[in-house]
């Protein structure tokens, strides 16, 4: 019985709220106790059969993914790619129960964690509208698009000098090129929102009547949501992916400044330490983002 | 589905030719990389003049074993050393080149690795008076000396032979850990940052120290002269690869020692060539390794230098970057002792000789040899080459003249009077009076001098005047 009760999500609100029930009529009637849980347990087990399987399948292939990185090091296995120095995911572990008792690592985490939410929310702020913008104006997307097509395809890295220059502190330039990383993605998703908006829909909106300003809250911004958060999901990852160019910069704290201080002292554990942190952190605010998504578009959740 | 077809063909192909370059011995081409710096002006006789005058080619071994063997040489070349160790792990390079502390690092990155080790095999370059490495600030800041630095500020790659020089100054002068604000910053990142005053100092290995203030926005208010730790740059060798192909590490070698030979007969020429292949201004270059330069390009391995690296371990191991590393079990000069026999040159004669090559000539404005190369001076007249001089004050004397001659003038060198190193006459405080002109790199020393000649402090430009009204203020 404790196994559902872990793998139980937070944002299973429903059966949540039934158990809950559950668990308050059994008080009055304590003889019927067994039976109902049980039936319950069994509802709610049909209920999340896919999610539940979904997540053991997810758990069981991360630790397949551990073990065969384990086995790969430790016999330091050359099959055309050599594993022969990579390190290993004790060596990682080691140096991560090292890392996590040096308050710095934590300065280091909470750092970048900042440096992407102003960037990343920047990004949002100043591409969705534009972004709707440019798709409701011709005029607006003639000007703007072939800048931003320009621009887009720089790498983060390449930015570094001129970041640096434009900016009069650090901070700033380190969140200007996080901003770039997430800008793009953000405002080319919402473009093709629009693009794809029914033109039916519009005029039928503007046959009952509907105002510019009116059309844009009730037609086209729900319908290129979807799109929209798919901007900002892929958005929040490119932020991530230009964590370590932003952080050059830094000289002090970022997690990206870590991995790439432990490149320049050659310390592999502590590169891959500092690539895994990024990883689990693009992947926590990609769930978060996600989490939005469904506040947001509760017509879309199942 | 369409898209994944050229994709896939690129993934083949690059597997392929993959292949074909990891595949050595079974055909009878052996694909040898060599990590350079070009960019950092005193390994370049180790790496990129020994590329651009093909004298490796020129020395490989040809006969016996190696008939039937061809070497593709492939050069790459890093703006520091770790890429260089991190490519040498990976079996992609099998010579490198970096300075002390990458050394280091690198020889003991290599402890753990199962396939080889890595030798310190030889030297490109060193200061044994640690010059070379510097600390620079904005020109237009108030910062004369370290002291003034206290709470500011510094930024110094992490991990690099300047890096070892902070440290060092900082336990000579009894400062705490928290003095400077030390962050980390690759020169590149440093260097734009302090051009935009966004640190209040910069400290990096060579050319930097040299080349910032050279490029106009930097002063050199440190040298690590004043830490007085030997510092060098060398190359280290993967070892299956030494031991399988020592002759091919013996040509190194040899090159090298051509790439120095050819860097003395004429050091104008070669400064101008590196600048054309590294793109660091000739002037730049000729400061560090000209006559009397701030950099000797010796390969022998001095035991003075393996002191000095074993120092740098215990700074290492204080900061907690390292653990048991002994140096002096990681050198093998069995390789550059057979080049210099081979090329019937005497090693050990190298190996106890600390000098570098000077300054030398007749004094065409004041008319007198030169006898003391430590207080010469030299004009690099744009069309006329580079003249000698025998004193600070016939240097800037002769300096004033080419330009009421109309001479463009590229750049005027004296040296330090007490510290003995190389500086840019218009970066230097010149102590002026009774007839003595006395140029110095930090303004205290300047003061210090003046006051013992009852003279006075002065600009280049004040000097350059004073010399010409017989050094009087």
């Amino acid at each position: 019985m404790s196994s559902p009760a872990l793998v139980r999500h937070p944002e299973d609100s429903m059966p949540a709220t039934a158990i809950a029930e559950a668990s308050r009529a059994p008080a009055a009637t304590p003889l019927a106790t067994p039976a109902s849980f049980g039936t319950i347990a069994l509802r709610w087990y049909r209920l999340n059969q896919g999610r539940l399987r979904a997540t053991a399948i997810g758990i069981a292939s991360l630790i397949a993914f551990l073990l065969v990185w384990h086995l790969l090091t430790t016999y330091r296995v050359v099959f055309f790619v050599r594993f022969t120095n990579v390190p290993s995911p004790l060596a990682v572990y080691a140096s991560f129960t090292t890392a996590i008792h040096d308050p710095k690592f934590l300065m280091h985490i909470l750092l970048s964690c900042r440096r992407i939410f102003i960037g990343f929310s920047l990004a949002a702020i100043v591409g969705v509208p534009l972004g709707l913008i440019m798709g409701r104006f011709k005029l607006v997307h003639e000007v703007i698009f072939p800048v931003a097509e320009v621009l887009r395809p720089i790498p983060a890295i390449a930015w570094v000098p001129m970041a640096i220059m434009l900016w009069p502190t650090n901070e700033q330039s380190i969140v200007f090129i996080t901003f770039l990383g997430s800008f793009f993605p953000v405002l080319v998703n919402t473009l093709h929102g629009m693009s794809l908006v029914d033109p039916v829909l519009v005029r039928a909106a503007q046959c009952l009547g509907a105002r510019e300003r009116s059309i844009f809250r009730e037609v086209y911004f729900p319908a290129s949501l979807p799109h929209i958060f798919t901007g900002l999901t892929v958005g929040m990852g490119v932020a991530w992916v230009s964590l370590i160019a932003a952080e050059m910069i830094s000289g002090q704290y970022g997690i990206g400044y870590f991995t790439w201080e432990a490149y320049s002292l050659v310390q592999y554990a502590d590169i891959a330490l500092g690539m895994i942190a990024i990883g689990v952190l693009g992947l926590g605010s990609s769930l978060l983002i996600r989490g939005a998504g469904q506040l947001v578009m509760p017509w879309r959740s199942t | 589905m369409v898209r994944h077809l050229p994709t896939l063909s690129i993934a083949m192909s690059v597997t392929s030719l993959a292949l074909l370059v990891t595949q050595p011995a079974s055909a009878e081409t052996v694909t040898l990389g060599i990590g350079t710096q070009d960019t950092t002006t005193n390994t370049v006789t180790a790496g990129v003049v020994i590329r651009q005058l093909r004298l490796l080619e020129k020395y490989l071994p040809r006969d016996g074993k190696y008939a039937n063997i061809k070497f593709e040489l492939e050069w790459q070349n890093f703006t520091s050393g770790p890429p260089v160790t991190n490519a040498m792990m990976a079996n992609k390079l099998q010579i490198g080149m970096m300075g002390d502390y990458p050394l280091i690092v690198n020889g003991f990155t290599f402890e753990s690795n199962p396939e080889s080790k890595s030798r310190l095999v030889g030297i490109a370059a060193y200061s044994l008076s640690g010059s070379g490495n510097g600390l620079v600030v904005h020109k237009d800041s108030s910062y004369y000396d370290l002291a003034d630095l206290k709470g500011k500020l510094v930024s110094v790659p992490f991990g690099s032979a300047a890096h070892g020089m902070v440290l060092k100054a900082m336990q000579d002068r009894g400062y705490a850990s928290d003095f400077f604000q030390l962050v980390s910053q690759s020169p590149e990142v440093g260097s734009t940052n302090l051009q935009e005053k966004k640190i209040d100092a910069h400290a990096d290995f060579v050319p930097f120290a040299e080349l910032l203030p050279f490029r106009g926005f930097a002063r050199k208010i440190f040298d690590g002269v004043e830490t007085n730790l030997p510092t060098f740059h060398g190359i280290v060798v993967r070892t299956d690869f030494a031991d399988k192909y020592p002759e091919v590490v013996v040509a190194y070698f040899k090159a090298l020692i051509a790439a120095n030979q050819w860097l003395r007969e004429d050091p104008k020429l070669a400064a101008e060539k590196i600048q054309q292949w590294t793109g660091i201004n000739k002037e730049v270059v000729y400061i560090f390794l000209g006559p009397g330069g701030n950099m000797t390009t010796d390969p022998s391995i001095k035991p003075v230098l393996i002191d000095a690296a074993t120092a740098d371990v215990k700074v290492l191991q204080n900061l907690g970057r390292m653990k048991e590393f002994d140096p002096r079990k990681w050198v093998d000069d069995s390789y550059v002792r057979k080049a210099y026999a081979e090329m019937k040159l005497d090693y050990d004669a190298q190996l106890a000789s600390t000098r570098n090559y000077e300054v030398s000539g007749d004094d065409a404005f004041c008319k007198k040899p030169i006898a003391d190369p430590r207080k010469a001076g030299e004009v690099w007249v744009d069309d006329a080459g580079i003249m000698p001089f025998s004193s600070a004050s016939c240097t800037l004397g002769a300096y004033a003249d080419y330009k009421a001659k109309g001479k463009k003038i590229n750049v005027a060198y004296v040296f330090d009077t007490t510290r003995g190193i190389k500086l840019f006459a218009d970066q230097a405080f010149f102590a002026v009076g009774n007839g003595d002109v006395a140029p110095f790199l930090l303004k205290k020393d300047a003061e210090a001098y003046a006051a013992k000649i009852s003279g006075k402090v002065l600009g280049f430009d004040d000097a350059v005047k004073a010399a010409v009204g017989g050094g009087k203020t």
